[in-house]
């Protein structure tokens, strides 16, 4: 039985992906999408007030690390684990539920052990340093917070990129005087967070609804489609609306109001494609062995229904990032956190127009909208055997 | 004689960039008036690709013709060469001079146009001087030429009005309205059934002779083209093998590759020394019937039921290959998902070995699956795609039971392989990496890996050429003898029941009309539509008889 290993062919997935990564729309959406991942992984590092290192009175301290959130040590474990995870040799959907399962464990931990002083004080490095207490510091690049509003330094207010001579802000101040570029880069959490949680939660409900619709039609099929038809008749801008108007503002809840009603497109690709495979040969074959119900639904209709789920949760991951700068910009996004729509909003709230707040968060928006449309428009490209070339 | 269509060593590469595929290599034909000229061969074989070339219809760019001529001569015998025309002038030779008909019914003709919409239009591009009356009464007449019923009123009715039959009519007479000299026919009748093949191959025959046109007939089928050709070119891997008259070509064939294609035909197949053993009663039918309700109006009443299945009864043995034989829409289908229970039965009942599964409920079913399985017609579909072959094989083993363990199940797996004539390594490979044929093999293979006691062949060879349809047809017999299994072949073919069926039975619209062993079936049928059935059948060695007295 030796010789039987000799010729593995690539499986579907594996020729997906060569087509995809020779594709430059492709490549140029997933660099953007793989930098965004990193930047707001390590954002704490990149943008912080926080010293990474200093010395004080020969005493070594790390008040970064100190400082740290649990959603900081959650995001940094979610990264490394996906690391770890993409080099397993399993099943895509055991990795996945793996990777979750690490999430979920990290943040338990995180949030019983980690304990950040409640009260921050970003001066007092700044004023330390001023009196010649510190023997060594090692700042991050950016050393500024997305929160720290340089109370220490008198009166600033919003200022133009480059404006200060003592201090530097490459993309300037906002009108509470904090630097655009940190808060650009703590943002980029609630961007991507934003996307995938609301469009993961989407497909989970499009999925199961609309491969139960497809596969068992006849009454199921009828019962799901008006249900579909009533989640489709919901503006999801405005429940958000009235949802923050009546419960105050959580990002939670608007990634889970987004994941809820966005799933209705979702369960008709799954069910349009169902109701396809269903008469498919194989799927009857599958039956006729005798196979049980989930990996007749799971393992021979599923993956071949998957495509244009793929393509289109790539754009459903667009749309929600857009929404949520909507609400930002309209006001009823988060009321201290940072994020792009509403810097988007300071832009145009005082008198002059600042263009520094309107340009850059708006075009960090429009890149990620951007990036994820060219990746679902490869996507759609190759598994597409029409348009692939070749054929 | 006036030659009419002369092809020249023509070459046509398909690809683009720098990857070309020499689809047609080298070959020379010549047609003349009032002749018939076959192209026949197996798939891929290039003889689409050479009357796409005649009418220069290949995909834009993506071909190249590096040498070769083709040139229609007219009455004066004055000669153009349509690989050098230019669009306009190809443009009106289309249509014009050339007429085409395609092979699927279904989808040549444009649904949102009437046909009579469609015949004009062809009119009104190649003979502008025509006045709107004129073209009225050329269109109906074109109509009532191919024999179609009230073709005053049927100017008026959309292409899903038609059944097939009368769709590859309404093309013919398309492809005949501007009377042109040449008529190009690409497997026009392949999509038939036989009844109604045979009466298109005849009007065919009598247009021809009315209006003295000739014919390139594009076809895989011998008794096709014993019953039409005046001439057989056998095309292979591009390259003409063998050409000359019919009768000659047909009865003795030069060329070894002709001589194996005809020594495919399942008719001419040898059929084995079938042992004689004692038959066990395995599946039995008793009058079984499969409805589906016509709904109408706001409640969705029950209006009529369309009786798909009506009160069949049959019986397989094991060790025995019973066929089902029908056109298209007769039931024979349904018939066989119902016995499976892959459709609701609506009244009636199935026996299976003596144990009545018709209304057994999903989970004891669910085991006895494993007595009867299943390959279906369509080679492309039969396997999931995007699972190896290693694990469509091991899974419905694994849930049945069957091995002790992985290993185990993977050298029974292997073992299987090598009884359907695969190499071991396909177990890693995936379905789109075989041919058609290989893959009919995984599928009798992966029916086979629980062992069943009876397997359902939804017509597994029809979708295949005649030398792998014989290879397929040897295997079934082989596996049928040595396993002692029961089949039921559902089949179109008469040739194949003939190899195959120990028993035979008809159905015709949802009721069984004859049964029999297969022989005394096919010698002395008893009921009327089985003697139409059978008369239709293109059989090379009755043509071969009934033309050339050979």
């Amino acid at each position: 039985m030796t010789d039987m290993a000799i010729q593995r062919s690539k499986p579907w997935s594996a020729q997906v992906l060569g087509t995809l990564f020779k594709r430059t729309g492709a490549r140029i959406g997933m660099l953007w999408i793989f930098l965004l991942v990193i930047v707001s992984t390590f954002s704490p590092f990149i943008a912080n007030s926080h010293p990474i290192y200093m010395v004080v009175d020969g005493q070594a301290s790390s008040p970064l690390l100190r400082h740290l959130d649990p959603i900081d040590w959650v995001w940094l474990a979610g990264f490394f684990m996906a690391v770890v995870v993409v080099f397993l040799k399993l099943a895509i959907w055991k990795r996945l539920l793996l990777w979750l399962s690490a999430i979920a464990v990290s943040a338990l931990v995180a949030y019983s052990i980690a304990s950040p002083p409640v009260l921050v004080i970003y001066e007092q490095y700044r004023e330390m340093e001023a009196a010649g207490n510190i023997e060594f510091v090692l700042r991050a690049p950016i050393p500024y917070s997305a929160k720290d509003y340089l109370r220490d330094y008198g009166d600033t207010g919003i200022e133009s990129p480059l404006a200060s001579s003592q201090r530097l802000h490459v993309l300037g101040t906002e009108e509470n005087g904090a630097d655009v570029a940190a808060r650009m880069i703590h943002a980029s959490r609630i961007a991507l967070g934003i996307g995938f949680i609301a469009t993961g939660i989407a497909l989970v409900i499009g999925t199961i609804i609309g491969g139960l619709m497809g596969y068992f039609s006849g009454i199921i099929d009828i019962i799901g489609m008006r249900l579909v038809e009533i989640f489709e008749a919901i503006p999801t801008l405005f429940l958000l609306l009235s949802f923050v108007a009546f419960f105050g503002r959580s990002i939670y809840m608007m990634m889970i109001i987004i994941g809820i009603t966005s799933w209705s497109g979702y369960a008709r690709y799954v069910r349009a494609e169902f109701l396809k495979l269903r008469q498919q040969d194989f799927v009857q074959s599958a039956i006729a062995c005798g196979l049980p119900l989930r990996s007749i639904l799971f393992r021979h209709m599923l993956p071949n229904g998957l495509a244009p789920l793929l393509v289109a949760a790539s754009f459903g991951v667009a749309s929600a990032i857009l929404a949520e700068a909507t609400l930002s910009f309209l006001g009823l996004g988060l009321i201290d956190d940072p994020s792009w729509g509403q810097m988007l909003n300071q832009a145009v709230q005082s008198s002059t127009f600042n263009w520094w707040l309107a340009v850059f968060p708006g075009g960090a928006i429009f890149m990620t909208v951007f990036a994820y449309n060219l990746l679902g428009e490869s996507l759609r490209d190759a598994v597409d055997p029409h348009t692939r070339k070749g054929h | 004689m006036t030659v009419l269509l002369q092809i020249d060593q023509l070459v046509t590469e398909l690809g683009e960039g720098d990857s070309w595929m020499r689809a047609v290599d080298g070959i020379s034909i010549t047609l003349e008036a009032g002749q018939t000229f076959c192209l026949v061969g197996e798939s891929g074989s290039g003889k689409s690709v050479t009357a796409l070339s005649v009418m220069g219809l290949l995909p834009y760019g993506r071909y190249r013709h590096p040498q070769g001529r083709v040139r229609l001569f007219d009455q004066q015998s004055n000669s153009e060469d349509l690989l050098l025309a230019d669009d306009s002038t190809l443009r009106k030779v289309r249509g014009g001079r050339i007429g085409m008909i395609f092979q699927e019914p279904m989808t040549s003709l444009n649904p949102v146009l009437t046909v009579g919409e469609q015949l004009e239009e062809v009119l009104q591009l190649h003979q502008p001087a025509l006045t709107a009356a004129e073209r009225k009464k050329r269109v109906i007449n074109a109509l009532k030429e191919v024999q179609i019923p009230q073709a005053e009123s049927r100017i008026n009715e959309y292409p899903h009005r038609l059944s097939g039959g009368q769709r590859q009519r309404v093309m013919i007479a398309m492809a005949l309205i501007c009377e042109p000299d040449l008529l190009i026919a690409d497997e026009p009748t392949t999509a038939l059934d036989v009844t109604v093949q045979a009466e298109i191959l005849k009007l065919m025959r009598e247009l021809q002779l009315k209006h003295g046109m000739g014919m390139l007939f594009i076809t895989h089928d011998f008794g096709v083209v014993a019953q039409i050709a005046d001439t057989v070119g056998v095309m292979r891997k591009g390259k003409l093998v063998e050409s000359g008259p019919a009768a000659e070509v047909l009865t003795h064939p030069q060329h070894e590759y002709t001589q194996s294609l005809i020594a495919a035909l399942p008719e001419r197949l040898q059929k084995p020394n079938r042992p004689i053993i004692q038959h066990d009663v395995l599946l039995e039918v008793r009058d079984l019937s499969v409805y589906f309700p016509v709904r109408r109006g706001l409640m969705r009443r029950v209006v009529d039921n369309f009786k798909a299945v009506d009160q069949v009864s049959l019986q397989v043995n094991s060790g025995e290959v019973v066929a089902l034989v029908g056109e298209s829409g007769c039931g024979k289908t349904t018939l066989g998902r119902a016995l499976l229970r892959l459709q609701e039965v609506t009244a009636g009942s199935i026996f299976l070995q003596g144990q009545d599964i018709t209304h057994l409920a999903a989970k004891p079913l669910r085991r006895l699956r494993r007595q009867m399985q299943v390959v279906f017609q369509d080679p492309g579909s039969s396997l999931n795609p995007r699972l190896p072959i290693f694990t469509s094989l091991l899974e419905p083993m694994r849930v049945h039971g069957v091995g002790h363990d992985d290993d185990e199940r993977k050298q029974r797996a292997a073992a299987l392989l090598d009884r359907v004539e695969m190499p071991t390594d396909s177990l890693w490979r995936y379905p789109h990496e075989f041919s058609g044929g290989q893959r009919q093999r995984l599928a009798i293979a992966r029916a086979l890996v629980l062992e069943p006691k009876f397997i359902l062949c939804d017509e597994i060879t029809s979708a295949l050429d005649v030398s792998v349809q014989a290879g397929i047809l040897r295997l079934l017999r082989r596996l049928v003898d040595e396993e002692n299994l029961g089949m039921l072949f559902i089949t179109h073919n008469m040739g194949v029941v003939e190899y195959l069926a120990d028993r035979m039975a008809v159905m015709h619209s949802g009721k069984l009309v004859e049964s029999g062993v297969t022989q005394s079936v096919l010698k002395t049928p008893q009921n009327d539509y089985t003697r139409d059935l059978l008369a239709a059948v293109p059989r090379l060695d009755d043509s071969l008889q009934l033309r050339w007295g050979r």
